[in-house]
């Protein structure tokens, strides 16, 4: 009688929570059904956008919906809201670490859910080209400037929409009067124990680094060599930009390996951080990629976007919407300059790497890296 | 023991009564088929969330390890492959690494959890009504915190170097095996605090005073109550196995830092390589999912078929042990020097991350940080968002979490509820990432969408999320007060006329008010900052508090990042005064009387 009583009750409080816990997923199938009325900023925007995805093919290609932007960039929310100004279209933003996007958009590939991707390194848009994952042909009427055209694809898959440079040393300039300028000088015995830098299965642009020293050495074997030499001479590896620039002001370390756009960022925070060039440093565009399984009224929208940010007005959103941080970029269009804390490249040997010849090798350089210079 | 299963004569009558005239009700009214009475239907739909939230999206990832093909993950139908890869070089390593430090760890966590549990429920201990406090702003801050602090202290010119402490030993100690045991045994403690204190709240005065009627010394009738706290003790042990096993913010910090691989981290850059490697990270998860097997069948070991309902209307208020002054001393400098290391190392990593202006290269204290926060538009949407998510899924689980406890403490397992048990467990040892990639692979799938189902990026797929990887860890802080319950407290009610639902809010509720109202903090402060299922699962355009501190960590802002981690964890902190606080003036006396203490 007892345990008839005690089941009973256990099994109408399941019942109860298991109506609420439904009526989350009622909530969702409603809020998906409803998906004209969303608006960029509200939660209701990526369902909308994901019903709208649904339904496109048959909708006209003047419609609006919401663009989904997938981005790792520091003027990302800045630009959108000034898009959305601009135009009246939309924008859901996903702001995230290149990693965790690009993990999304392989998880779903079989149906996909954004509509354009805006991070550094062509290498990875290389990759997704190669899977049939990008639009291709699309290429805004602009003025390219060489950077610009040195980053544009032959199949026209992805937009270059600025320049970063990796291989630059940043050096506390208390400890080191006279910096490293060549890779080979960087292995030398001299600067044992006080060289890091970024590992690349978690930050993003340290693979074109990577690729770029392998790319100058003649291969990838040579450049195994040169890293496997580099960790003898006691390299250190930090996760990210962040961390690896903080082992250098805290004084764990005296160089550090990280993009051009952190560096000259933390030299505003700490006076005594320098700057230097290797030779050659290796130009690291960053690119917007549109979904090609998009619907087509969402792709129109992804073209927009695209060429809003290399107009005047976005490049000047580009240029204020993370001062200190990835604002510090060379423009790729003739006619727009670099703020003023950046050097100039004049003086600078840089390379560029061919992200299709480099992109596929990601996976088997980053995890020969991690299992061999990592740990 | 004390058991009302006989109801007084003149209550059951007029339950009696009370069911003729129901019956009579209900014989004006069309009957149902069996499987359809609301009573029935419960248990099913409970199973079906448990099968869609939890086993689904965990099997569809676990899939790939055999089958990549299935989610266009590679060209496979069947290969072994990746688990063949999971179980050698560098992986191996990570993953045996990962088996020895989490058992390590909550053996820690228990050494040092249950004495600070009774120290502080049953002894007259100075200062013990901030323990409970403290191990709860313990258990909410996010594990990579304590590791920063660590690492700030002993890295290499860290702190200890520019105070003139040159002492290398400790640097390769922490930064190191030992370093990364110690961390995660005291992440572990808080949950041994939390299982142990719980049961013992529960657990009254009398069978002490019965073993002491009997002769026993205290060490004798300790030996008496340390058994019934078994549940307790393996609850914690299991918990802490397989919160340590999935822990990722020190295998991404300390433990990465130092070299020393382990089975998250490696899992991570599997996923976080490009193109990620779903059916390698699948691979691991296998073994993941196999190494909580352990602790489990440790637990149904040492519990089977016994039963350890102690928990009634009248169990009786515990009576606190004296502490000598040399006692009371000793103990209180123990726990304070806990605390310090618990409390103070983490507190000096946010504050050398977000006091120092300039990247940590000064020891110049400054508020820079924290204006630049307060001048970036958009601060206070994230904050609310997570408050707002924090609250439903903090709600929601704790109500799955108690059906789920008092299933898995039934005196009577089933097949079915030691799957669930084995379910729950399984995917706490599961990271969030894979949780958050299964939830992709499960509720993305093409036909979904031809549905018209399109969940992927919603906030209810991201609340859903939340509440699923939160139940098993809530289940089992919840399962060592539950399990103490007696059947007798319902029945009490129902024979003095309560309706069911009315009988177990006014019978069972308020002895259990405390561990679920724990649990709910624990829950709502888990879910406040969690990263990496909102990384892949939350709304464009509607960003959590934690990624919106993700995007200035990783946009250099590291200070401004380190200033809103530090907010957010007051406003956790806030929420869970503001809670407990609420709980001591709101709550009915008596609620808070059950598993309350009188001075000896």
């Amino acid at each position: 009688m007892n345990r008839t009583h005690s089941r009973t009750r256990l099994r109408l409080l399941a019942g109860v929570s298991g109506a609420v816990a439904l009526s989350i997923l009622a909530v969702a199938g409603c809020s998906s059904s409803s998906s004209s009325s969303a608006t960029s900023s509200s939660s209701l925007a990526a369902t909308a956008s994901s019903s709208a995805s649904a339904a496109a093919p048959s909708s006209s290609a003047a419609a609006t919906v919401p663009l989904v932007l997938y981005s790792a960039q520091g003027y990302d929310s800045a630009m959108s809201k000034a898009f959305t100004k601009a135009t009246g279209i939309p924008v859901s933003l996903d702001d995230n670490s290149t990693g965790p996007l690009l993990t999304q958009i392989e998880a779903s590939k079989n149906n996909p859910k954004w509509g354009l991707l805006w991070v550094d390194g062509a290498t990875a848009f290389a990759g997704l080209d190669t899977q049939g994952l990008l639009l291709k042909g699309f290429e805004p009427s602009v003025a390219w400037n060489s950077l610009g055209a040195a980053s544009v694809p032959a199949d026209k898959s992805y937009v270059p929409t600025g320049v970063t440079i990796m291989g630059i040393v940043a050096y506390n300039k208390t400890k080191v009067a006279n910096p490293p300028s060549t890779w080979q000088a960087l292995a030398s015995s001299a600067w044992k124990g006080q060289v890091g830098m970024n590992d690349p299965s978690q930050s993003g642009p340290t693979f074109p680094l990577i690729a770029g020293v392998m790319n100058y050495l003649g291969g990838v074997s040579s450049g195994e060599k040169y890293f496997t030499a580099l960790k003898s001479n006691g390299l250190i590896i930090h996760p990210t930009n962040g961390p690896t620039l903080q082992a250098l002001t805290s004084g764990q370390i005296n160089l550090a390996l990280v993009q051009s756009s952190a560096a000259i960022g933390a030299t505003f925070t700490d006076k005594n951080i320098g700057i230097k060039y290797l030779d050659p440093a290796t130009l690291l565009p960053s690119a917007l990629g549109i979904d090609a399984k998009a619907p087509a009224a969402e792709q129109a929208e992804a073209e927009k976007f695209i060429e809003y940010v290399l107009s005047a007005a976005g490049q000047k959103v580009m240029q204020s919407g993370d001062p200190t941080g990835d604002s510090l970029y060379y423009p790729v269009i003739n006619g727009v300059s670099p703020l003023p804390a950046l050097p100039s490249l004049a003086s600078v040997k840089t390379q560029t790497i061919n992200p299709y010849t480099w992109g596929p090798q990601e996976a088997a350089v980053n995890t020969w890296f991690d299992s061999n210079i990592v740990r | 023991m004390i058991d009302l299963t006989q109801p007084p004569a003149a209550s059951a009558r007029d339950r009696h009564g009370r069911g003729l005239a129901r019956l009579s009700r209900l014989a004006r009214l069309p009957r149902l088929p069996g499987w359809l009475r609301p009573g029935r239907l419960g248990m099913p739909v409970f199973w079906l969330i448990l099968l869609a939230f939890i086993v689904a999206p965990c099997a569809c990832f676990l899939v790939l390890a055999v089958s990549p093909r299935l989610f266009d993950q590679g060209s496979q139908w069947f290969t072994l492959t990746y688990l063949r890869q999971a179980m050698t070089g560098s992986t191996a390593v990570a993953i045996v690494n990962s088996l020895w430090v989490s058992g390590a760890a909550a053996a820690i966590g228990l050494a040092v959890g249950f004495p600070a549990a009774w120290l502080a429920a049953r002894t007259t201990l100075p200062g013990r009504r901030w323990v409970s406090g403290g191990m709860w702003l313990a258990l909410l801050l996010p594990s990579w915190l304590p590791a920063l602090g660590w690492e700030r202290l002993v890295q290499p010119d860290g702190v200890m170097y520019r105070l003139g402490l040159d002492w290398p030993w400790v640097t390769h100690l922490i930064m190191g095996p030992f370093g990364v045991v110690l961390l995660l045994g005291l992440r572990c403690v808080p949950f041994s605090y939390l299982a142990i204190s719980a049961a013992l709240n529960g657990l009254g005065q009398e069978f002490e005073d019965a073993a002491r009627v009997h002769g026993a010394t205290r060490f004798q009738a300790l030996r008496l109550i340390v058994p019934i706290l078994a549940p307790a003790i393996m609850s914690a042990l299991a918990i802490g196995f397989a919160e340590s096993i999935s822990d990722f913010g020190v295998a991404a910090t300390l433990a990465y830092n130092s070299n020393f691989p382990l089975a998250t981290y490696a899992l991570y850059g599997a996923i976080g390589n490009f193109p990620p490697s779903f059916p390698l990270a699948a691979g691991m998860s296998w073994l993941l999912v196999a190494a909580v097997a352990i602790p489990l069948a440790l637990q149904a070991r040492a519990l089977r078929g016994r039963s350890y309902a102690i928990l009634s209307g009248r169990t009786r208020q515990a009576v606190r042990r004296r502490l000598s002054r040399l006692e009371a001393v000793c103990a209180a400098s123990a726990l304070a020097l806990f605390f310090l290391i618990m409390l103070g190392i983490p507190a000096f990593g946010a504050v050398s991350g977000s006091l120092l202006g300039d990247y940590g290269s000064s020891f110049t204290l400054t508020l820079v940080n924290y204006r630049a926060l307060l001048a970036q538009p958009g601060l206070t949407g994230p904050l609310e968002r997570s408050l707002c998510y924090g609250l439903i899924a903090a709600t929601v689980t704790v109500v799955l979490g108690f059906i789920a406890a008092r299933l898995l403490s039934a005196a009577r397992r089933t097949k079915a509820t030691g799957a669930m048990d084995y379910v729950l467990l399984a995917s706490v040892a599961l990271p969030g990432v894979v949780f958050g990639a299964g939830y992709i692979f499960a509720y993305n799938l093409p036909i979904m969408s031809t549905l018209h189902i399109d969940l992927y990026q919603t906030v209810q797929l991201l609340i859903i999320a939340y509440i699923a990887s939160s139940l098993p860890t809530n289940a089992r802080v919840l399962v060592g007060s539950v399990s103490q319950l007696q059947g007798s407290l319902c029945d009490a009610a129902r024979a003095h006329g309560a309706g069911a639902v009315s009988a177990w809010a006014r019978g069972v509720l308020p002895v259990v008010s405390r561990p679920i109202m724990m649990a709910w903090l624990y829950t709502f402060c888990g879910v406040f900052l969690e990263l990496p299922l909102s990384q892949l699962l939350y709304a464009p355009g509607s960003p959590p508090a934690s990624i919106s501190i993700e995007d200035n960590l990783s946009n250099y802002h590291f200070g401004i990042g380190m200033a809103q981690a530090v907010l957010a964890v007051a406003i956790a902190f806030t929420v869970v005064g503001v809670v407990l606080g609420g709980y001591r003036l709101l709550a009915p006396a008596g609620w808070r009387r059950i598993g309350g203490t009188v001075r000896g």
